[in-house]
């Protein structure tokens, strides 16, 4: 096969018309682009998910004596613990449970607070294990089944607090749950937009090159030939796309999450690479489908053998 | 090597017969006209042996092959095929040699023979020394050449030819078929719709004519008119 051919017709393509080309390449771009945050955010959505999900779901705060709730009165007693530990183990509700003591506390609350801010350890020097508070923390079997538990142990003498970290975590799961459809919808619309840019560049091209295709169709040239410019064409628009929308979500995993999110915020496992890897993989293969399903339908309907 | 067996075929969308019930059998080296007047059929017909399109009934055999049950096969069938149109259908940017090398091109023949076919090709249709012209600096009947050579570079079984001389002067028109009575004598069937009377009187060869898509007259050594 002469691809020389191939190869000529293909630039004159993607020169005939160049404003046409680059809106292809952007359209292709800001789509894939959108799409591929929506993946990341699924996994983040995911590894939230998982990591929140590996913590206890309920945890019980015992009162200490800086406590100022009603059920307080100063530190709890071993026989308040003893009633609060048999309530969370008659309870059907609950899978498994453990209980963590100050000196627990205190090296989770460092590894929180100082590690992140070495300038304040000072302030932060004058808390001891004495001020933590003592917990039970409690896994459930059916993560939305909580009510019955936390009601009971609410009215517990010697609890402090019952947290549940659903409900700490509620709005942040609304949040990625809706930008990440949002992220999908704005996609979906401009892809569906790609996908037309396709069908109009390969109309165009097909028109320009009408008497080439139909001289072509004439003398025997396989399909494959005759639309193998125009797959090439849309091609190399779509390895563009994909390669910009590529670059945007590295430069994105770089600058925010390496850069701004990973070290300030450990209160959750971010995405890593691999998640962004997967991701770019994902818009690579979407970006070459939508731009070579919409080529070949329309070749098939242009070029007609 | 063309056969149509009671051919009947309808365009779409259409519910006149462009073809009804055609029995033609055009054997190996033969050279036909096909006259009639405009919408009598003659082109439906062209289109048939090329498949452009399918007939609605009834079989067309091209050198032994059903063309209508050809799918993937279609391609390879029109490189058995070589068409010549009456506005010529010659690429403007192309030299003339090129515009006939394209035509082995784009069926990936390989360099060397296409440097070898395209001039020996084009001496035969007397146009040697001019493959680096383009169509514009030509002449009518220089351009029709060049459309016959693309058609012939390829040695096809059968050459179509779609009123080749309708826009060319009576001398010129001549020439050209004197060119595919040439071609013909290599052993091409060639297969001719026209309306040009002068032509079709002159050569004394096969008509089939055609009227509202039926073949009404099938005479060997015919005319245009009814003379029999």
């Amino acid at each position: 096969m002469h691809l020389r051919y191939v190869f000529s017709e293909t630039r004159t393509g993607l020169r005939r018309n160049v404003s046409m080309s680059i809106a292809l390449i952007v359209t292709i771009f800001v789509s894939l682009t959108l799409v591929g945050m929506g993946l990341l955010l699924n996994s983040q959505a995911d590894k939230a998910e998982r990591f929140w999900g590996d913590k206890l779901q309920i945890t019980v705060f015992m009162c200490n004596a800086n406590s100022q709730v009603d059920t307080c009165e100063g530190e709890v007693t071993a026989a308040q613990k003893a009633t609060i530990e048999s309530t969370i183990a008659a309870s059907p509700e609950v899978d498994s449970f453990y209980f963590q003591g100050k000196e627990r506390a205190f090296e989770t609350w460092k590894e929180v607070y100082l590690s992140q801010d070495s300038e304040q350890q000072e302030i932060y020097s004058t808390v001891t294990a004495d001020d933590m508070q003592e917990s039970y923390w409690i896994k459930l079997k059916d993560p939305e089944q909580f009510q019955g538990i936390k009601a009971a142990l609410g009215e517990e003498q010697g609890v402090a607090a019952v947290r549940d970290l659903r409900e700490v975590l509620k709005p942040i799961y609304f949040w990625m749950t809706a930008m990440k459809w949002g992220a999908i919808a704005v996609a979906g619309f401009l892809l569906i937009a790609a996908i037309m840019q396709v069908g109009n560049t390969i109309r165009m091209a097909a028109y320009a090159r009408r008497k080439e295709i139909g001289i072509m169709r004439l003398v025997g040239a396989s399909r494959l030939y005759i639309s193998l410019p125009f797959l090439i064409e849309t091609l190399v628009a779509a390895t563009i796309g994909v390669a910009l929308a590529a670059a945007a979500m590295l430069t994105f995993m770089y600058v925010v999450i390496y850069g701004m999110l990973r070290p300030t915020s450990t209160i959750v496992e971010w995405v890593d690479w691999q998640d962004s890897f997967l991701a770019i993989g994902g818009v690579a293969a979407l970006g070459l489908a939508l731009t070579l399903l919409p080529t070949l339908l329309m070749t098939r309907k242009y070029l007609k053998v | 090597m063309i056969r149509f067996e009671s051919v009947t075929a309808i365009y779409p969308g259409h519910t006149a017969r462009a073809l009804d019930d055609v029995d033609v059998l055009v054997d190996e080296g033969e050279f036909v006209f096909l006259v009639g007047e405009s919408g009598s059929g003659k082109s439906t017909f062209l289109r048939l042996v090329l498949r452009e399109m399918k007939a609605a009934r009834g079989k067309v055999y091209v050198a032994g092959k059903d063309v209508g049950r050809l799918r993937w096969g279609v391609p390879k069938h029109r490189r058995r095929v070589g068409t010549v149109f009456q506005d010529f259908r010659l690429l403007p940017t192309k030299t003339v040699a090129q515009n006939v090398a394209f035509a082995l091109q784009v069926i990936g023949k390989p360099r060397a023979q296409i440097q070898q076919l395209v001039p020996e090709t084009l001496e035969l249709v007397g146009l040697s020394g001019m493959g680096q012209r383009l169509p514009d600096e030509l002449s009518g009947g220089e351009q029709q050449r060049v459309a016959i050579a693309r058609a012939f570079v390829n040695r096809p079984q059968i050459l179509i030819a779609d009123e080749p001389t309708g826009n060319l002067d009576p001398h010129t028109s001549d020439e050209i078929m004197g060119l595919l009575d040439r071609i013909n004598r290599t052993g091409t069937t060639v297969l001719m719709a026209t309306h040009d009377v002068g032509v079709v009187d002159q050569m004394r060869k096969r008509v089939v004519e055609l009227d509202g898509g039926r073949v009404v007259r099938d005479q060997l050594r015919g005319v245009y008119g009814h003379s029999y």
